[in-house]
């Protein structure tokens, strides 16, 4: 053993025996347990680790409440808006607002992070390549300079719509919409009735039995809180409920599920079960026979539907046991159209009105757009459409959906990041009208297709004078009520100034309905039955290719429903 | 005055959107990470499908929103906890998780026969810029805790400081009201004191539709449920937090 390891004590040498280091080394390990120093340290950095300080945190600023409406999709909702030095930190629905009633869809209690989505476009893209504002104007200019323009929206009734609408037509373009379902399913009334489909709606809460062929109607179909608390107020648990709901689908969907009734299909047989619930009608005398008889028998609708005849006979009764009664469909139907008809339930309280006489017929776009030399699709239209054309397409959206096909990628302003107005929604008995201003900063330079084509053109008149002018025509209307913090009557409102100022503080203007008999329908002829189209899905409505990032994680994490095919975060 | 917060949520009502658990997790600062799974994301609210097993015409469908039950006896996460870090407030009756004190054990977990609590695998993130959309009232959680329902406790601290700020001891029942509670778009979730003989809620709760979940164990949980159906009923011998889509009758 070297010196090094032996120890002098009072002049007296002791050397360490293998023993002496065995017991130092056991009596080391035996206080390394009981010292709590090892664990404390161990302690802290779990704890410093957790704890670093690039972990965001939330901002220590006061909130306050601001009251907007939901511009995702032209269902309008109110909201409550939580706003934290200029953003928005949370959204709740507006219990005042007189059609959603503090309701909102799932997708809007997610809507305040969809600014900061992964997928948000944040610049101009030219066939993927970044490029400029100016760059995609002086294009836009020569396309518009050498043929005529088409503009496509999918919000209509807009300041913004009438911006994209009077630049068409002074270019000599064309103007086209893309409808919702709701619209598509009162489509159908335009040639019976001469009013324009946007101008009807659903008298949802005068009416004692609805009939749904599919129409998703607790799962977003028409406002959400409308219809939802219509249901739950009228029907949900309840054996005989004041409001029947009847739901025609091939499988149990979620508005299947809580439905008064629940009767299967066979897919695709909607029209015929229309058909044959008409002609028993019809032909029992259970309703005045006034116009064409179904040329389809009851026994071809018990083979088209799947159903026994007795199953027919008795949802035939039961329609008109309880009227008004009213049938919606999922999407443009003539059968379904029909049976309204037959059932009395056009131009009738609880069944399908008009609620304007100003409104006008639109056109809808097509799949295939020729001869237009450029074609400018607003961030409404929802992203997946992409007409045929072979002009240079100008798209605008404030999220990307993932490949497109479109020659410009221009970003529009995203969720509560640009000033507009709020048109009737489609499907509803009423007319309204509100304001959602811009309340949260823009995160990048974005513009709407309105503001790129008010700096194109200067004589257009901008959205903010549009909606100015459309207060003062409303002021002027002496009609309706306003209904904010409390309801008062449009006649009662001193100036134009204070009528904007509760607008743009969040309150709704909702119009005096139209006496139902103003709606007069004549079928000539018994339509042609038509395949339904397959039903738009959950979310259909929703503008945005993608859906907030709680919204994405949650339906997955739960397993409660299939997202739809966007891009999620 | 102690209060007993507690829920009665009728599944007759529910259809399944999603809005609590969109709401939940937007109030209480919920990353959304793309590694989470079903098994590791955190989801203080999950809504589960149920069906009733039938055929055709007969098959049925109910929604339950499963979260923490804020068990009053024996509560199973406080005494299993070596930490103290869960404890039920004596004032509330809330169960509280404390993150500071909370070591990551999760024999919680274990413990919860509601599978209602969940484990912070990851440091708490979110797709740059999106921390400016955070709820200022709700503070983030480190990763290695283990998170539940607290019934929107920010909440309560907001309407005690507001009752205290003018004078009263008692809040205004108007100004408590947890997240999900308020999206739920039919009204189906109701919040109230179960202390209170004159609570709507607490005279729902005790309706002869209403049941708890596994009320056999006695810990007496605070969220009730309702239904007419007496196979929805039946769930309250069952666990309908087991599986994501469980089948019944």
């Amino acid at each position: 053993m070297s010196d090094a390891l032996v120890v002098t004590n009072e002049g007296r040498s002791m050397k360490l025996t293998r023993r002496d280091l065995l017991a130092w080394s056991a009596g080391a390990a035996a206080g390394l347990i009981v010292t709590p120093i090892p664990w404390k340290i161990l302690d802290d950095t779990s704890i410093w680790s957790q704890n670093w300080p690039w972990i965001p945190q939330p901002a220590r600023v006061p909130v306050e409440i601001s009251q907007s409406h939901c511009t995702l999709c032209p269902k309008g909702c109110g909201l409550r808006v939580r706003m934290a030095a200029g953003w928005a930190v949370g959204v709740a629905g507006m219990k005042t607002h007189p059609i959603s009633r503090g309701a909102l869809c799932p997708l809007g209690y997610g809507a305040h992070q969809l600014n900061w989505h992964p997928q948000r476009l944040r610049e101009v893209r030219h066939h993927g390549s970044s490029t400029s504002w100016s760059e995609a104007r002086a294009a836009f200019d020569k396309a518009k300079s050498e043929g005529p323009v088409v503009v496509i929206d999918g919000y209509p009734g807009r300041a913004a719509s009438s911006v994209l609408e009077y630049f068409a037509e002074k270019n000599h373009g064309e103007y086209r919409i893309l409808p919702g379902a709701e619209l598509r399913s009162l489509r159908t009334y335009e040639q019976w009735t001469g009013a324009p489909a946007a101008s009807l709606g659903y008298d949802l809460e005068n009416s004692q039995t609805i009939i749904s062929f599919g129409a998703p109607l607790l799962d977003g179909w028409g406002t959400p809180g409308y219809v939802t608390r219509l249901w739950a107020g009228k029907s949900a648990g309840v054996d005989d409920p004041q409001l029947r709901i009847i739901q025609i689908e091939p499988s149990l969907s979620r508005t299947a599920a809580k439905t008064w009734k629940w009767v299967p299909v066979r897919e695709g047989s909607e029209s015929a079960l229309a058909s044959g619930l008409a002609r028993v009608l019809l032909e029992q005398n259970l309703v005045p026979a006034h116009g064409p008889i179904p040329s389809l028998t009851v026994s071809d609708a018990v083979t088209r539907t799947g159903l026994s005849e007795d199953q027919i006979r008795n949802l035939s009764r039961v329609l008109i046991e309880r009227r008004p009664a009213v049938a919606i469909s999922e999407n443009e139907n003539p059968s379904i159209a029909a049976l309204n008809v037959v059932i009395g339930s056009v131009g009738v309280r609880g069944g399908i009105v008009r609620k304007s006489k100003t409104s006008h017929a639109y056109v809808s776009a097509g799949a295939t757009i020729s001869n237009a030399r450029a074609v400018l699709i607003d961030s409404s239209v929802p992203w997946d459409f992409l007409p045929q054309t072979d002009g240079e397409v100008f798209r605008f959206a404030a999220w990307s959906g993932g490949p497109t096909k479109a020659d410009w990628l221009l970003p529009a302003p995203g969720f509560l990041e640009e000033l507009t107005d709020i048109p009737t929604a489609p499907a509803l008995p009423v007319e309204t009208y509100a304001v959602a201003p811009a309340l949260a900063k823009t995160t990048s330079e974005v513009q709407s297709a309105a503001q790129f084509l008010v700096g194109i053109d200067s004589s257009l008149a901008p959205t903010e004078k549009i909606i100015h002018d459309r207060c003062a025509d409303l002021f002027h209307k002496h009609s309706g009520t306003l209904h904010g913090q409390e309801s008062i009557a449009i006649s009662k409102i001193e100036s134009i100034q204070k009528l904007e100022e509760q607008l743009w503080k969040g309150a709704v203007w909702v119009g005096e309905p139209l006496p139902p008999r103003s709606l007069k329908c004549e079928l000539k002829e018994w339509p042609a039955e038509t395949t339904a189209a397959s039903a738009s899905g959950w979310a259909s409505s929703w503008k945005a290719p993608v859906l907030p990032s709680l919204a994405s994680k949650l339906y997955i994490e739960s397993n409660l429903r299939e997202t739809p095919e966007r891009g999620n975060a | 005055m102690s209060a007993r917060y507690g829920m009665v949520i009728d599944l007759d009502r529910c259809t399944g959107c999603g809005s609590c658990m969109i709401a939940c997790a937007s109030e209480n600062n919920v990353p959304s990470l793309p590694q989470a799974t079903a098994r590791t994301g955190l989801t203080p609210l999950l809504v589960r499908k149920v069906s009733n097993g039938g055929e055709g015409e007969k098959q049925r469908e109910i929604f339950i929103p499963i979260m923490c039950a804020h068990c009053e006896h024996d509560t199973p996460c406080v005494k299993v906890c070596p930490q103290q870090a869960v404890e039920v407030d004596k004032a509330t009756g809330i169960v509280m998780q404390m993150p500071q004190r909370c070591l990551g054990c999760r024999y919680c977990m274990t413990a919860c026969p509601y599978h209602a609590r969940y484990f912070n695998w990851w440091d708490p993130s979110w797709p740059k810029g999106m921390e400016k959309s955070l709820n200022p009232g709700v503070a983030v959680r480190m990763r290695g805790v283990v998170e539940k329902c607290n019934l929107c406790h920010a909440r309560l601290h907001a309407a005690q400081e507001k009752a205290a700020a003018t004078g009263k001891r008692e809040i205004d029942p108007a100004d408590y009201v947890p997240a999900c509670v308020e999206a739920c778009p039919t009204g189906a979730i109701r919040f109230g004191n179960l202390a209170d003989p004159n609570d709507p809620v607490s005279k729902e709760a005790l309706l002869p539709e209403s049941f708890r979940l596994l009320a056999k164990l006695g810990t007496e949980p605070k969220l009730y449920y309702k239904s007419k159906e007496g196979w929805v009923r039946a769930l309250a011998e069952s666990n309908p937090a087991r599986s994501s889509e469980v089948q019944h009758g």
